[in-house]
């Protein structure tokens, strides 16, 4: 990621960071970014984030929950 | 017994003591508090010392000793909650000028489960700013000092309460962790650390850095302090969404079991780059003497292991979330390095953070596969002792790649624990990792390797 990518996604994003602390950033948005940038979605067998349930037995509370 | 091994007793030699009537509550707690006035001001562990509020609880506990010497392990024991940990009626700062004076209505449900338990609150220690930041000269709060070497990190977040335990001001502590929060700076202090699994112990009542990663868990001096400090934090709790029905183990009296024919895994790679050599040695010696006491020892791969590292994105996009009106708002109530690393969170795109989250999907299934084969994996805690302060607070440090991440990104159960000193005098640490809601067999094998080893008994001169 370049400064100037970094300045686009700050004006995308309304947000100021002080230029002397850019580089700072970029470094820490490099690293966190690089494992996802190497991914090839497509390709990548399926893996959603999906809500996962439970089947709801009962409305009555479960003997468990101590109520705090 | 001399107040210097009173102050480093176990939680069972306590108990016990108390029990033979040896010892009381109040006594024990006066001589705590009478240490953390003499060493404090020189680790700045504390933030509030809650005096009145421990002699209230050990008296309390003395009087239920009394009426039954038989009853809870954790009667009369001298704690300390990290200071994210909500405490009704008790300054609660998270480490920052935002909550610099905020008192809680309520106590969060692991204070409030401890406290039932007996045992007695001796005050709030220090967090890294929200348990994110760091707490530089000039901080509205002081960062905690190392007891092993004054000009060294205790490890973030849970950097008060390492420091507290090391220098022998509690017994017990919680701590909380996101990124390595409890299992850092317990291997910097020559600690004991257990992140349990995700859902395991209760966040309700904690503050919130990242609602997917963060654990809380307890930090001692002895694997068996945290199994009994787990005990009585562990179960489903309703105040948090998160908090699971899995039923509650025994983790203590399965600690004496031994490990005969225990299978270790070590993953290789990613855990040992840019590990110093002195590290490794003592890992390498770990390994040895897991073999010594029956365990099988063999590599295994986890194939994604490098893809562990989108969890700062993660990490990152779901703290400017939780954050983001007050750092918008009043971004001069945050420290220079907190406000960067919330704001570049700020700065990850929708996308991005669900790829993080496929990511995680697949390294959660191939951990989990790793664990059909085996009972635990090892890993060094970190790859390098504890840095200086002059390091960390260097503009270009960075955010160091992190040995404990993956577990957070997968929730698996972690346990650090003490396995050796370098050269200058600084702890080193083994990481051990289990099967979801497997504590139980995590804690033993940290259990059979302390009993073996001395490295835990070691004390800091201050």
């Amino acid at each position: 990621m370049t400064l100037d990518e970094v300045r686009a996604r700050m004006k995308a994003a309304g947000i100021e960071i002080a230029e002397n602390r850019l580089e700072l950033v970029r470094r820490l948005l490099t690293d966190a970014l690089a494992p996802i940038h190497v991914l090839d979605s497509r390709a990548a067998r399926t893996l959603e984030p999906a809500v996962m349930f439970d089947a709801i037995r009962s409305a009555e509370p479960r003997q468990d929950d101590d109520g705090e | 017994m001399a107040s210097d091994d009173l102050a480093f007793a176990t939680i069972a030699e306590i108990a016990a003591r108390y029990r033979r009537r040896a010892l009381s509550p109040v006594e024990l707690t006066r001589a705590l508090l009478g240490r953390i006035e003499r060493l404090d001001p020189t680790l700045h562990a504390f933030v509030t010392v809650t005096a009145e509020r421990a002699l209230a609880d050990a008296r309390r506990a003395e009087a239920a000793l009394r009426r039954d010497a038989d009853g809870n392990p954790l009667l009369g024991i001298p704690v300390a909650y990290k200071d994210i940990y909500a405490t009704r009626g008790i300054r609660t700062t998270a480490g920052s000028a935002v909550l610099a004076d905020w008192v809680p209505e309520d106590d969060a449900t692991c204070v409030t489960r401890l406290q039932r338990a007996g045992c007695v609150m001796l005050g709030k220690v220090i967090t890294h700013e929200f348990a994110f930041g760091l707490q530089f000269p000039g901080h509205r709060f002081q960062p905690a000092r190392n007891p092993w070497n004054l000009e060294h990190m205790p490890g973030g977040s849970s950097s008060g309460s390492a420091a507290a335990l090391a220098a022998g001001l509690a017994h017990g502590a919680l701590g909380s962790d996101t990124g390595g929060s409890i299992r850092g700076p317990a291997a910097f202090c020559n600690i004991v650390g257990l992140k349990p699994t995700y859902g395991r112990v209760s966040r309700a009542g904690v503050i919130t850095l990242s609602w997917t990663l963060d654990h809380t868990g307890p930090m001692a001096r002895t694997v068996e302090d945290c199994a009994v400090l787990l005990q009585a934090l562990a179960g489903h709790d309703p105040a948090d969404s998160a908090s699971s029905r899995e039923p509650v183990a025994d983790y203590v009296v399965p600690l004496g079991q031994g490990i005969r024919g225990l299978r270790v895994g070590v993953p290789r790679a990613y855990f040992f780059e840019g590990v110093d050599a002195e590290v490794e040695k003592a890992f390498e010696e770990a390994l040895a003497t897991l073999r010594d006491l029956g365990a099988t020892v063999t590599d295994v791969e986890i194939p994604s292991i490098q893809t562990s590292w989108a969890f700062l994105a993660i990490l990152m996009a779901e703290a400017f979330a939780y954050h983001e009106r007050d750092v918008r708002g009043h971004p001069e109530l945050y420290g220079d390095v907190l406000r960067e690393r919330l704001l570049a969170g700020g700065l990850i795109l929708g996308s991005e953070y669900v790829q993080a989250q496929r990511l995680r999907s697949r390294l959660q299934a191939e951990m989990l596969d790793v664990l059909r084969r085996t009972d635990v994996l090892v890993t060094p805690t970190t790859p390098k002792p504890a840095p200086t302060f002059a390091a960390v607070w260097d503009p270009s440090f960075g955010f160091p790649k992190s040995n404990m991440a993956p577990f957070n990104m997968t929730g698996l159960p972690a346990l650090a624990v003490p396995c050796g000193v370098s050269a200058q005098g600084l702890p080193l640490s083994l990481q051990i990792a289990g099967r979801p809601f497997d504590e139980s067999t995590v804690l033993r094998l940290g259990h059979a390797y302390e009993q073996t080893t001395e490295w835990h008994g070691r004390r800091p001169r201050i």
